[in-house]
């Protein structure tokens, strides 16, 4: 008993931790502009609309996160074999790869901006030094939170893989839900928020992001704060629900019937998930209705 | 014949002869895999092939809209092919490893449950996304009614796009897909532990608790490798954006499958080398 008790501790301090990392990747990516929505950001130049956003997708966010999470897990790991204390091992290990993420970013933003240079995007060096070091501090609480994730399940629940490998594995995941989440919401609803609100960006406004803010040219750090307040914590329940409920139901239910407990836990939590996407997407139907009458089948 | 001049359509066309010569590379591997290691080492090889033809297969059904999808442009989750699969399958992968000692079939039920949820918990999340945040209904661009609920689909589109959001039956299909991906990487992952198991006490000259974590390491290594391999192969065949199981290129399906079993088979085949020469 005690030790389940144990288990649900670790695990509930897991997914608090993924809950914060999920948050974090989302809004480091925003800041940085990586995953799919950069599209826009290397676009708008070619189209016409030279702009003031940091611009550094090379690689997709789960490739970049699982690259960045295994360098730090697999760091903390050697600093563990040192004997370093554990705290400051993970510390170590994220700050050293925080400093790969940067190198990242700034050789990303000068290399695309760069091949930019015929459509007339300049390079603002004074977005390098301000964005970076913000987009590294997000990544660093992303990547620390992370691996610290990656030790509690490697030493406190047990799991056999070692640490870098479970680096590896949950930076993918960590990617894969920020970017499957988070990306919606700063594509559509902040690159294009001069477009109207419910409904998806007409293909024909590609590359016409909004470029302009409140006062003076709109940069990345603007991004931030406004995906922060929804994109963000949506990425952060995403990474969280995946790491606390997968922990869950193996920690609590193989105690009660090994093996098939958890799985018989986890069919249901599919279930459970599929009816509460039912749920909103007929709720969408209902309250937002057709953009258009709906077209009458011929009779027969 | 220039490339304007060109037909579109032979992105869905197979190529026989390909297949044919995918098929003979096929039993070249496996040839190879029974001369080197009869027994297990051709155990784990038809294992490894078995699994890397469930990712390819499972990866087909998830829905990915790519950058489009960013923009709610088109349906589907807005990131990679490659990295969604990969992601959903790793989790998978997790949690199969965890239940590896309790035994084949439900470390691989496992692994399975495991994909499917993560697959799940995103998809929903996506909607959410979509429809919370940014005001805007679910809406398929290559279908009329949604194949699993009957929901019409046309009119929930707006303006200038493909639609967007996740239907229902592409919510299925995520979760299908996770199931498959994660089931696909434990078997794999499975088959090399064993193999190593037995092999590695005698290359190594050391006692099998001794080699138990290295066992673990490169099988897990060799695992999410094979991962990305199949995950990036199908991803290929996809050409980038694919809505779900009613999508027009779910029907490439044959061709990846026979890719993943040849990619598989070399990348097994390396696998197996590394602990019989």
């Amino acid at each position: 008993m005690e030790q389940i008790v144990f288990g649900i501790g670790i695990t509930a301090l897991a997914g608090a931790l993924a809950t914060v990392a999920g948050s974090a990747e989302d809004t480091e990516s925003n800041i940085g502009s990586q995953g799919d929505p950069n599209s826009q950001v290397q676009l708008a130049p070619q189209m016409g609309f030279v702009h003031r956003i940091f611009n550094k997708a090379v690689a997709g966010e789960p490739p970049a996160y699982g690259l960045w999470c295994a360098l730090g897990a697999g760091l903390a790991w050697a600093f563990l074999a040192m004997q370093i204390n554990a705290v400051l091992a993970i510390v170590l290990g994220s700050l050293l790869a925080v400093f790969v993420q940067g190198i990242y970013a700034t050789t990303a933003y000068l290399g695309r901006t760069a091949s930019l240079s015929k459509f007339g995007q300049p390079v603002y060096v004074d977005i390098l030094k301000s964005m970076t070091t913000v987009a590294m501090a997000h990544a660093f609480v992303a990547i620390f939170c992370t691996v610290t994730i990656c030790y509690l399940i490697n030493v406190a629940l047990g799991h056999p893989f070692p640490l870098p490998l479970l680096g590896f594995i949950w930076g993918i995941t960590l990617g894969a839900a920020g970017s499957a989440t988070g990306n919606p919401y700063y594509g559509k609803e902040r690159q294009y928020q001069n477009q109207k609100f419910g409904a998806g960006v007409p293909i024909s406004a590609s590359g016409n992001i909004v470029r302009y803010a409140e006062a003076g040219e709109r940069n990345s750090l603007d991004n931030g704060f406004f995906t922060a307040k929804f994109g963000g914590p949506a990425s952060g329940l995403c990474f969280g629900l995946i790491v606390f409920l997968e922990l869950w139901r193996t920690i609590v239910f193989d105690n009660i019937s090994p093996g098939i407990g958890a799985i018989v836990v986890g069919i249901l939590i599919i279930l459970i998930f599929t009816v509460i996407d039912r749920y909103i997407e007929v709720w969408a139907r209902k309250n937002y209705g057709p953009y258009t009458a709906p077209v009458k089948e011929a009779a027969p | 014949m220039t490339a304007v001049a060109a037909k579109p359509a032979a992105g869905s066309a197979m190529n026989p002869t390909a297949m044919v010569v995918g098929v003979i590379l096929l039993i070249i591997l496996l040839v190879i895999a029974a001369f080197v290691s009869p027994g297990l080492g051709l155990m784990a090889l038809i294992g490894v092939i078995i699994g890397g033809v469930l990712i390819g297969f499972g990866v087909h059904f998830v829905p990915v809209g790519g950058a489009p999808a960013a923009m709610g442009q088109a349906p589907g989750i807005a990131t990679g092919v490659a990295m969604l699969a990969a992601g959903a399958g790793l989790a998978g992968l997790f949690g199969g490893a965890w239940a590896a000692s309790q035994g084949f079939a439900i470390a691989i039920i496992t692994g399975g449950v495991g994909g499917g949820m993560m697959m799940a918990i995103t998809c929903m999340m996506v909607n959410f996304v979509y429809v919370f945040g940014m005001g805007i209904p679910a809406a398929s661009g290559k279908v009329a009614k949604d194949p699993i609920t009957g929901d019409t689909q046309p009119e929930y589109k707006s303006q200038g796009t493909e639609g967007h959001g996740l239907p229902f039956v592409s919510f299925v299909g995520g979760v299908t897909g996770g199931i498959l991906g994660g089931a696909g990487g434990t078997l794999i992952y499975l088959e090399l532990l064993s193999l190593y198991q037995a092999t590695l006490p005698n290359v190594m000259n050391a006692s099998s608790a001794q080699v138990l974590p290295i066992a673990v390491s490169v099988a897990g290594t060799f695992a999410i490798g094979m991962f990305l391999v199949n995950a990036v192969l199908t991803a290929y065949n996809i050409t980038g954006t694919i809505e779900g199981p009613h999508d027009p290129k779910f029907k490439r399906w044959p061709r990846a499958i026979v890719a993943s079993a040849v990619a598989s088979a070399l990348c097994g085949l390396v696998a197996i080398l590394i602990v019989t020469i």
